[in-house]
């Protein structure tokens, strides 16, 4: 059918009609559904289904999973807190950037600015700090969880490899975190600590150097562990972690009593 | 072309809510091979995961409120403390490196490296898999539980028994 211009006047004619409230309901709407297609709370299966599927944050987990895997009492929630705790110290970690410079002159003046100058600043560091130490004591936790529970066996062997290294990693971030406030703590601890790398054959005393940047901790050394500390471990982590969660779906989810005696064979979920 | 069979085996019963959806081949019942225990994700577990970080960000709150992480006297290479400690979870090997350099700082921490990424390769067999210290595993718990056990008392030896000169002190004293 052809569109007449008696037509159009009455399309027109309609919009002058409504409200301007009614609609910014409908532009508001329209935008909304650009970015959630599938409603606020879904509560049917395909609703919820989607809610997960289509949203980039959400869909690190599959569609369903097992009640057993939901239990606290089997994971004690352990590898969601490390999780967390990740999260918040990259955070706080990069809020923390903000304040600090990695110079063996400036670093110390900075966290004393955290403490008196700077709003919260000391909240800041706290909590950066105890998620560190939490982090580190989660993790073997979660690695313990994992062993009591016989959860590294086939197929989830690389998974467990992936946890070392993980466990690792996190040791290296909280070891070159430890040296960034430039204090006598800090600055004898990674003294202590890499004197030990160095009892190393062969590779101990230039991988202390390489570490270090010289003989001794200083303005060289702040400045390679602070590179480390807050661009490569936390990239090697991020990496590590999508490894560590996309192992977990291809082995079928968590570990299951269901699965003993059974032919190890993993499967996407 | 012609179709063998147009008519359906089970034809669709408009006062049933359900129907035969497909049949499938096979040479043993599949009906309660897996049970059928899975939930959805959406709200089940991301209601979980956000009491977890509501719980975790609170407490760390609290915790930065009540206690201040520590600041010492700033760097100075000319003052070392004594004893000069490393950070908690490495106090176990400083307390094996006070016995012997290259075992406490090399060896043992290779070795248990090592040891932790060969468990999956030598311990295969799928039994006692998905609950807590299963019977059948209790030699490799035993194992595990001991490792973790000697490294804890290392650090708490390390961490509040030793004082200058790495010489063993009574912390309440």
């Amino acid at each position: 059918m052809p569109i007449t211009a008696e037509m159009r006047e009455t399309a027109r004619g309609k919009m002058h009609a409504e409200s301007f409230s009614s609609r910014f309901k409908v532009f508001w709407k329209n935008v909304y559904r650009s970015l959630f297609r599938y409603g606020r709370m879904p509560r049917d299966a395909e609703g919820q289904s989607y809610a997960v599927f289509n949203n980039l944050f959400l869909h690190i987990h599959p569609v369903k999973v097992s009640k057993h895997s939901l239990k606290f009492t089997y994971t004690l929630g352990l590898g969601v807190i490390a999780t967390i705790l990740f999260l918040i110290l990259t955070f706080t970690g990069i809020w923390l950037m903000f304040y600090y410079f990695p110079s063996a002159t400036e670093a110390y003046n900075r966290m004393l600015d955290l403490r008196s100058s700077v709003d919260f600043g000391f909240v800041l560091r706290n909590v950066h700090k105890w998620a560190a130490e939490a982090m580190v004591a989660v993790v073997i936790l979660h690695m313990a969880r994992v062993f009591f529970t016989g959860a590294y066996k086939p197929p989830r062997e690389f998974n467990w490899i992936v946890g070392v290294i993980l466990l690792l990693l996190t040791l290296m971030l909280s070891f070159t975190g430890y040296l960034l406030p430039w204090d006598q703590l800090a600055f004898w601890a990674i003294t202590v600590g890499t004197s030990i790398a160095s009892y190393a054959p062969v590779l101990g005393e230039p991988l202390r150097k390489f570490l270090l940047g010289g003989d001794t901790v200083g303005q060289e050394a702040l400045v390679r562990f602070y590179v480390l500390h807050v661009v490569i471990l936390p990239g090697l982590m991020s990496i590590f972690i999508a490894i560590h969660f996309w192992r977990i779906r291809k082995d079928s989810g968590l570990s299951h009593p269901n699965e003993n005696g059974s032919s190890a064979r993993g499967g996407a979920t | 072309m012609r179709e063998v069979n147009t008519k359906e085996v089970f034809p669709k019963n408009s006062n049933k809510t359900y129907g035969l959806m497909e049949l499938v081949k096979g040479t043993k019942p599949t009906v309660g091979l897996q049970p059928d225990d899975m939930v959805f994700t959406w709200p089940h577990l991301l209601i979980r995961e956000l009491v977890l970080f509501v719980v975790v960000a609170g407490l760390l709150l609290v915790a930065a409120f009540l206690f201040d992480a520590p600041l010492e006297e700033v760097a100075n290479p000319n003052h070392p403390p004594n004893p000069a400690k490393a950070p908690w979870y490495f106090l176990g090997l400083q307390e094996l490196v006070s016995y012997s350099a290259f075992a406490g700082g090399v060896l043992i921490p290779t070795l248990i490296v090592v040891a932790l990424i060969l468990i999956p390769f030598i311990d295969r067999k799928r039994i006692g898999v998905g609950v807590w210290f299963a019977k059948q595993r209790a030699f490799a718990n035993g194992l595990f539980f001991t490792f973790l056990l000697v490294m804890l008392v290392l650090i708490i030896i390390g961490t509040f028994f030793r004082g200058p000169n790495w010489d063993f002190v009574v912390p309440w004293e």
